[in-house]
């Protein structure tokens, strides 16, 4: 007598209710695993996004750029960068290496000057690694040797400049001598952060270190990996590797300087967390209506049960494991359903609201996420079977005389 | 011959809530169980048939009065303890038959052998002999609600017999069957208590039944009033 038949036998014995409840379950379950999914893409989004923002998997800089905030430009930079460059470039792990030189200054458009944040880069180095070029708009991406920039085009509406126009940019250079370069606006980029968008400026490594009279020094360097499930021991690695040439070098992880994922993933974890612990309620509160009538209706069955000789716990386990079972089917389906409703979501290429400071929308993405189904069938069981514990725990314990008199 | 008491019985009393007040279904009653007794409780509705053989079966406990189970106290007894002692030493049958609907007659049979862990191959083995004993043997497969009334009761008859119990428990046992289907379970009945040495304590207000009885008992307004020497 193999118990879950027994217990089959009894979540097939009135099929209206069990398709209640299972018709709860497989809401939960596609609720639980469309949120999951969804997060997960945003997490895997969020995460490519601010990798190749220009970050990288692996940033190189002074230890004291990581430390501490520079009172002047470059006043951490990092030396000897061409041959910390070129020992980066040859290793086998490493796809792009991305050299920055970043600091503040003024552009002045005829009568405007605004103030932005300037990041000076190799051109070809960041068309493979970052996703800033894709991101021009209007014109084109920096080109190598050419006196040019990139605006975001909230910097560019508040010069009033267009692409083509003239730019004079004027910097305090590391010995606090002011110093101004021109240069043409070569293209203008979207940049998704507002704020950002208002001050960037990207232009060449050789433009920068023109305006800021430096040479063979920049503020970091960003790398991308061929592999990123290596990226703390390939970081030790290079840094080893990288020592004899700059002693004061020093490595960080994206997910160590991207202070912003971590706290949108938090936040992410946190509302799906509560709006779980609702479902969960809902599902149980929805569920024990159905287990509760299941239960009285079978009070006579369990009071013959127990003059019979079956101990309560084993009654109670009875009840949970019909209610596991009814929790694991309802649960595949429940599967098929989220798997379809996510093709279906996913082709028609719905637009979501831009997210707090952003200036884009994106197009709702729903992943497959394997995990999200997992912990949807074990909050669907543990919920199902906390519905069936209490009633069933409540009849095992009523009287054996008043459970046989039951009509 | 042993004539130990099966279950003993002194001074049991129980009462019920009625609204505010508490009605008397039991008062003081003394009883002892012998190994294959058949004895029969008969008294009018309302006389405490059913409450005395809740007590003696350990489905209930008294408000006072003792029962002693091969001399152990079964006030003593945890639910689990008292549980197992329905499950091996106690058979019931009840007047609805009270079969589990999604178990095969079989397996109903083997309901409390499987309670009692007992070995797979004992279990089938014991079924197969039990559904012969009661005239069942074709009805192995069929559930409850596809058999008849006397066919239901003789599985309900099997399934009290599974574990080999000293004493089953029968409550009006007939009262749902026709004379003729009635009169075959009491042949069955007093069959096994002969042939197999298991006594029965039938709570009745049938004739037939009373006519059969090894020893009687009559109650009135829940105490005992005739008690054979």
């Amino acid at each position: 007598m193999n118990p879950w038949v027994i217990a089959w036998r009894n979540v097939v014995r009135n099929r209206r209710r069990s398709l209640l409840s299972g018709g709860i379950v497989v809401f939960g379950f596609t609720s639980f695993a469309l949120a999951g999914g969804f997060m997960a893409q945003s997490f895997y989004g969020l995460r490519n996004s601010t990798i190749h923002s220009g970050l990288g998997h692996l940033q190189f800089a002074d230890a004291g750029a990581f430390d501490q905030n520079d009172d002047t430009t470059l006043e951490h930079g990092l030396g000897n960068t061409d041959a910390i460059i070129a020992a980066l470039a040859q290793d086998p792990a490493v796809k792009v290496v991305m050299p920055r030189i970043e600091f503040f200054g003024l552009a002045t458009a005829g009568l405007r000057s605004v103030p932005f944040m300037g990041v000076g880069v190799d051109p070809m180095a960041e068309a493979r690694g970052s996703d800033i070029p894709a991101s021009v708009s209007q014109g084109r991406w920096l080109t190598p040797g050419q006196r040019e920039v990139v605006l975001g085009r909230g910097l560019a509406r508040h010069l009033n400049a267009k692409v083509g126009d003239t730019l004079t940019l004027l910097a305090t250079t590391p010995d606090g001598v002011l110093n101004a370069v021109d240069a043409n606006i070569a293209g203008i980029a979207d940049v998704l952060v507002k704020e950002l968008s208002d001050r960037y400026l990207a232009t060449t490594l050789p433009l920068a270190q023109e305006l800021l009279n430096v040479s063979n020094v920049v503020s970091k360097i960003s790398v991308d990996l061929h592999e990123p499930a290596d990226v703390a021991a390939t970081g030790q690695r290079l840094l080893a590797k990288l020592r004899p040439l700059s002693p004061d070098i020093s490595v960080k992880r994206w997910d160590e300087l991207a202070a912003f994922y971590g706290q949108v993933k938090m936040l992410y974890i946190g509302i799906f967390g509560f709006m779980g612990a609702i479902l969960m309620v809902v599902v149980f509160l929805a569920a024990i209506n159905t287990t509760l009538m299941t239960v009285t209706e079978r009070t006579r069955e369990i009071g013959t049960l127990r003059a019979l000789g079956a101990r309560r716990g084993s009654l109670v386990k009875n009840f949970v494991a019909e209610a596991i079972l009814l929790a694991l089917v309802a649960s595949g389906a429940g599967a098929l359903l989220s798997i379809v409703i996510s093709l279906a979501l996913n082709a028609t290429g719905i637009v979501l609201p831009p997210p707090p400071g952003s200036t884009h929308g994106f197009p709702i993405h729903i992943q497959f996420f394997p995990a999200s189904y997992l912990v949807a069938t074990l909050a669907m069981s543990v919920t199902l079977a906390m519905a069936a514990y209490f009633p069933a725990r409540r009849a095992a314990r009523a009287s054996i005389v008043t459970s046989l008199a039951h009509v | 011959m042993n004539h130990t008491p099966i279950v003993s019985a002194r001074g049991l009393s129980r009462h019920y809530p009625l609204g505010k007040e508490t009605v008397p279904a039991l008062s003081e009653a003394d009883l002892d169980v012998m190994q294959t007794d058949f004895l029969i409780l008969q008294g009018p509705s309302g006389s405490g048939k059913t409450t005395l053989i809740n007590l003696l079966g350990l489905l209930d406990s008294p408000d006072a009065g003792s029962i002693h189970l091969d001399g152990v106290n079964a006030a003593s007894l945890s639910d689990d303890a008292r549980s197992d002692a329905r499950r091996d030493r106690f058979g019931f049958i009840f007047q609805g038959f009270n079969l589990v609907p999604v178990l095969t007659a079989a397996e109903n049979i083997a309901y409390p052998m499987v309670l009692k862990r007992a070995a797979a191959a004992n279990i089938q083995k014991r079924t197969r002999e039990l559904l012969a004993a009661v005239g069942l043997a074709d009805k192995a497969e069929v559930r409850p609600d596809l058999l008849s009334g006397g066919q239901r009761q003789r599985v309900a008859i099997a399934r009290a017999l599974a574990n080999a119990p000293g004493v089953i428990f029968a409550d009006e046992p007939t009262a749902n069957l026709d004379t003729h289907t009635a009169d075959t379970i009491l042949d069955l009945m007093q069959q096994l208590n002969r042939e197999q040495g298991v006594a029965f304590v039938i709570a009745t207000h049938d004739p037939r039944v009373m006519a059969r009885a090894g020893r009687m008992i009559t109650l009135r307004d829940g105490r005992i009033v005739e008690t054979p020497a």
